[in-house]
């Protein structure tokens, strides 16, 4: 799992309304929201493997009244800006008749960064020990 | 003492530049076109990609996450992702690639349209599980595009210039 889509879902699950990842079983009262991971978007090539690869996901948020809306959405997109920058857009919003829902939709792009390697030679400044 | 600069071909340069503004629009339109060939049938193949499952609607309030029906799957197959009229605005080509004019379909003995049910389907619904093939179809063929549109481009300028070169003669 990509360590900013670890960040993401954490953040995500600190705000008022219950978040799920991949969808719920049974569909709770009120607004809740969905965060997932779609698919891998793209990724670089380096030392004949994949050094840097980037996920394409989604954050869905419903609730059934409009009164709703402000607050929800604003901590919403505060989060993906605190967690991921600007690499985040409003996809869709709809309504649904069946159900009495709204329903945003956000897509954003995350980025899996490895962990630095720890410098040869143990930080030693280019100074060779004798073994 | 004054020098004087001569240099050869300068106004067939000029001339050539000149045919290749004028033949600009029409050489950008069809690698356009070209490009969104390419987008369209990237977004048919996604389509194929959909998963269905059989639906029983008795137990519609309590379903958070079906799939959608062979049923729905059947008129986006049906509704093959078109191209959009090419509008000019300034200098610019647009067009777009999609089910926008996709029109209405017949479901559960109702009309519906079908950019509804398509949708429904990629970015999900309370009820219905999320499967975006739209924006991953996008995604894996943009570079192609790209390359395809750059690659004709390129093709009808150096054609051009092989033209302009053998009218000289």
């Amino acid at each position: 799992m990509p360590s900013e889509y670890a960040a993401l879902v954490a953040a995500l699950k600190l705000l008022t309304i219950p978040f799920a990842e991949y969808g719920w079983k049974a569909r709770p009262e009120g607004a809740y929201g969905v965060v997932q991971l779609d698919f891998e978007a793209g990724s670089l090539d380096g030392d004949g493997a994949k050094s840097d690869r980037a996920w394409e996901g989604s954050v869905d948020v419903f609730y059934p009244k409009l009164t709703d809306r402000d607050d929800i959405i604003d901590a919403v997109e505060e989060t993906l800006t605190t967690v991921l920058g600007n690499s985040w857009s409003l996809n869709s919003t709809q309504y649904e008749t069946g159900t009495g829902l709204f329903h945003v939709e956000w897509v954003f792009q995350c980025q899996d960064t490895p962990e630095e390697p720890e410098p040869e030679g143990g930080g030693t400044n280019g100074v060779q020990t004798g073994s | 003492m004054a020098y004087k600069l001569e240099v050869d071909g300068l106004t067939e340069f000029a001339e050539q530049l000149g045919q290749m503004a004028d033949r600009a629009p029409a050489i950008a339109s069809q690698a356009l076109y070209q490009g969104a060939g390419i987008m369209a049938d990237a977004l048919r193949e996604g389509v194929k990609t959909i998963k269905t499952e059989k639906f029983h609607y008795a137990v519609f309030p309590e379903v958070t996450n079906r799939l959608p029906t062979p049923e729905e799957k059947a008129i986006i197959e049906a509704a093959a992702a078109g191209i959009a009229k090419f509008k000019k605005s300034g200098g610019e080509i647009d067009t777009s690639v999609g089910f926008r004019n996709a029109g209405y379909a017949e479901l559960k003995g109702k009309m519906v349209p079908i950019p509804k049910i398509v949708n429904a389907i990629n970015s999900g619904t309370s009820f219905m599980k999320k499967q975006p093939f739209v924006r991953k179809s996008a995604n894996t063929a943009t570079p192609k595009v790209l390359a395809a549109m750059q690659k004709y481009i390129e093709a009808e300028f150096e054609a051009i210039g092989k033209e302009y070169k053998a009218s000289m003669k």
